[in-house]
């Protein structure tokens, strides 16, 4: 047992109002330096639709992630041989056309234009190019189901739905979407460090951060290619790849990152997870059906004394031991398990979970009264206006089963709670919900405060980084104190 | 290898050239190889040997002998020094040795001085009043040629059979039309019509035994070609110029339809190699979006 710690997060998608907060102040902390104008570490996205860069979970197109073959698992986009004989060419480049053409706007013609008949505007203007430009696509360009029978009829999730589901999800004053904020997984098994020629990208060992070395970095750009979430993006004025790198500044100084800080539903949680690294490459290996069950078995229970002895021979320090028996993320990911990995057949093995979403609720129509109460305690789950397959493409590698689960105990706590605070319904059903869904009373009520009720301490839990003891190995912490600040101290350059 | 020096090889006009050859002597010895100071008949052998006889004929150039008797000296000296300039200002009797020479220019001679010109006067004033010179020409076989010496000529020529004493072979630098598609060098003028151009069998070997232009010269002066195969050499250029006979199409083009060609092989392999490279997504999604039949 090889015992590690990560940072873990998960995504309450419940919660989730789509209002892009996130993206903006990663935006204004991170990328908004030449170079990196098209780069969203954090997005958020609609779905059903295509996300960011265009149709992004087309691996066909894509080729990232890791595909199982025979006994062991390859990249899809590179191997060995290939990176040698693509390495001046990597064919599998998304096109900035698939990104989006970065853009401003003219606004001194607001000022200089010459007097005419009509209104001056700032026309917008490539951030590439400098030229006037017609803006074709942008980041969130079908935010809200924008433009959804191009992009939301193509949403790759939409595989394996019946032609009666498809019709019904977009049918006219049905519509139906949900948000998916994305940010980097920093995966266990993370496909850009396993593509990376240079030995640039590399996951921190102390929290499992994963970042890429500016020095070391010499714009392969196979990483890019590499990553099924399409989140290392490539710097075209530094010449160096980059990607979230969950604002570790901040985790190091015990704040929670920019993304996580600023969000308004609350929905994002973090903490960490102790796991068995001497087991990614078996758990990767497993079928699809079994992918959700062995990643998840990877998470050790931070109380058991075997966990805390083995981490504390690997060099856990007691306070990350103890931050992991707080964790919010341990709790959803591994007691209720209700959040789950996006797309686990890729077999990266993020650690990045999101609590599934519930529809609107299903209501039948007698006469003229709505009821939205039926004999099937669940069937605004089977029934659902977003079918649940498309929610198992997306977060169950195709299976229902696991996502179900998780519906039906976030739909019976609701109950629960409605029965307790309201009372409309009966608490009779809703203990025949929590009983049905695998859930007692106290796990609800647990469910029901990390959920509604959560503070800041509460949803982040930051293990201390004790970097003060880490500097005493390299220099003097009182020399060290006066030689560092905010920035680069170089900048990266090419070839540099 | 150079003879021993000896002064008395150095026609003696006056003590201020002998102890000018001296001088030049010393220099020579102090130099390293291959530099400009040279003996005058070795300087005759390396330079004029190959266009020029005295008493033995024309070759590409006029019979040297009694040259000094048809023209004055600063004439000849100024001729010699630059033929071109000769020819350009319409020198009339310069314009007679062109027309006399088919319209063969006089190359210029590598380190050739006033001095040396003067000395190379001397020196053909000399052997011009011998009975015999020792610059009268080789003496080549005229054998008819045979299938078997225009065969050897070819694989001399593209270096299959390589030259005995060490010179590179002619496809390095030449080429002549019908070697195959891609020819010979480019480097070097096209050989098709070598034979016709310098008048024949006999100038063209003599040119071969000693090649006297600038670029030739340091090529072949260590490794002349042996007898046998300049004649084998000869062959397949009288057999060259005679299978193009007036044939002046432009090999040029071929050579340049063929590089199109390869670009266009090279870029078919690419794609084909690549054909699973990434391709647009977002553009092709909104035009098929565009045409396909809406919800």
């Amino acid at each position: 047992m090889d015992v590690r710690s990560q940072i873990a997060m998960v995504f309450h998608l419940d919660k989730c109002l789509g209002c892009h907060t996130c993206s903006i102040a990663c935006k204004n902390i991170w990328t908004d330096r030449k170079g990196t104008d098209y780069m969203w570490w954090n997005n958020v996205e609609t779905k059903p639709g295509t996300g960011f860069p265009t149709k992004w979970e087309d691996q066909d197109k894509y080729k990232g992630g890791w595909v199982k073959k025979d006994d062991s698992i390859n990249l899809k986009s590179t191997d060995k041989k290939r990176i040698v004989l693509n390495i001046f060419h990597n064919p599998h480049m998304p096109s900035m056309d698939d990104y989006y053409e970065p853009w401003t706007y003219d606004y001194q013609n607001l000022f200089n234009a010459k007097e005419g008949p009509d209104q001056p505007t700032a026309l917008p203007i490539s951030k590439i190019t400098g030229e006037q430009i017609d803006i074709e696509s942008g980041p969130n360009w079908d935010d809200d189901l924008g433009g959804s029978p191009i992009y939301a009829k193509n949403d790759p999730n939409l595989e394996g739905l019946t032609e009666q589901q498809k019709q019904q999800l977009f049918a006219i004053e049905r519509l139906v979407f949900f948000y998916f904020p994305r940010i980097c997984n920093h995966c266990l098994n993370p496909a850009c460090v396993a593509s990376c020629p240079s030995g640039a990208i590399y996951k921190r060992g102390e929290d499992g951060i994963v970042l890429v070395d500016q020095k070391k970095c010499r714009a392969w750009r196979s990483c890019v290619s590499a990553c099924p979430y399409k989140k290392t993006y490539f710097n075209w004025h530094t010449g160096k790849s980059e990607k979230c790198i969950l604002c570790f500044p901040r985790v190091e100084t015990g704040q929670a990152p920019a993304c996580f800080h600023s969000c308004v539903g609350r929905i994002r949680y973090l903490g960490v997870l102790l796991y068995d690294a001497d087991r990614i490459e078996e758990v990767a290996n497993l079928p699809d059906e079994e992918l959700i069950e062995g990643h998840r078995s990877l998470v050790l229970d931070p109380h058991d004394p075997e966990v805390i002895a083995a981490a504390q021979r690997n060099g856990v320090h007691d306070s990350v031991i103890e931050s992991a028996q707080n964790s919010p993320t341990y709790k959803f990911v591994k007691e209720w398990r209700i959040a789950l990995p996006p797309h686990i057949e890729y077999r990266t093995m993020p650690m990045l979970y999101y609590v599934p979403p519930m529809s609107p609720v299903m209501a039948t129509q007698e006469g003229k009264t709505i009821n939205h109460v039926s004999d099937n305690l669940f069937h605004d789950i089977d029934e659902a206006r977003v079918p649940v397959k498309f929610l198992a493409n997306l977060f169950g590698a195709g299976h229902e089963a696991k996502v179900v689960y998780a519906l039906r105990k976030s739909k019976a706590v609701r109950w629960y709670r409605r029965a307790v605070t309201v009372g409309d319904v009966s608490m009779e059903d809703a203990k025949k919900m929590l009983g049905a869904a695998d859930c007692t009373v106290e796990e609800a009520e647990e469910i029901y405060k990390l959920t509604s009720l959560c503070t800041v301490e509460d949803r982040y839990v930051i293990p201390p980084a004790h970097r003060e003891e880490a500097i005493e190995m390299i220099e003097d912490p009182h020399c060290h104190r006066q030689s560092v600040g905010f920035g680069f101290v170089s900048g990266p350059r090419r070839g540099a | 290898m150079r003879e021993p020096l000896s002064v008395a090889k150095v026609p003696r006009r006056s003590y201020w050239m002998k102890w000018c050859a001296a001088g030049f002597m010393i220099l020579f010895l102090a130099m390293p190889r291959g530099a400009a100071g040279q003996e005058t008949a070795a300087f005759y052998k390396q330079n004029c040997y190959s266009c020029h006889t005295i008493g033995g004929g024309r070759l590409v150039g006029p019979d040297l002998k009694n040259v000094t008797t048809r023209q004055d000296r600063d004439w000849l000296a100024r001729f010699m020094l630059n033929p071109q300039a000769m020819i350009d200002r319409g020198d009339p009797y310069a314009k007679q040795i062109l027309e006399e020479s088919r319209g063969v220019v006089m190359s210029q001679v590598a380190g050739l001085t006033r001095e040396r010109a003067n000395a190379l006067l001397d020196l053909i004033e000399a052997e011009s009043a011998l009975e015999k010179s020792q610059f009268e020409g080789v003496k080549f076989s005229d054998r008819p040629f045979t299938s078997q010496d225009v065969e050897r000529g070819e694989r001399l020529f593209k270096g299959v059979e390589s030259l005995k004493n060490g010179g590179p072979s002619c496809i390095s630098c030449h080429t002549v039309r019908g070697l195959g598609l891609l020819g010979g060098g480019r480097l070097g003028v096209d050989l098709t019509k070598v034979s016709e151009r310098v008048g024949g069998r006999k100038p063209l070997s003599a040119w071969l035994v000693s090649p006297a232009t600038t670029t030739m010269q340091p090529v072949f002066k260590e490794n002349a070609m042996e007898a046998e195969e300049i004649l084998s050499l000869v062959a397949f250029f009288e057999d060259a110029a005679k299978q193009v006979g007036d044939d002046d199409s432009v090999a040029p083009l071929t050579f340049f339809l063929m590089g199109l060609g390869g670009m266009v092989l090279v870029l078919g392999a690419f794609d084909i190699i690549w054909k699973n490279r990434f391709r647009a997504v977002r553009r092709p999604l909104v035009a098929g979006g565009q045409m396909g039949t809406r919800v």
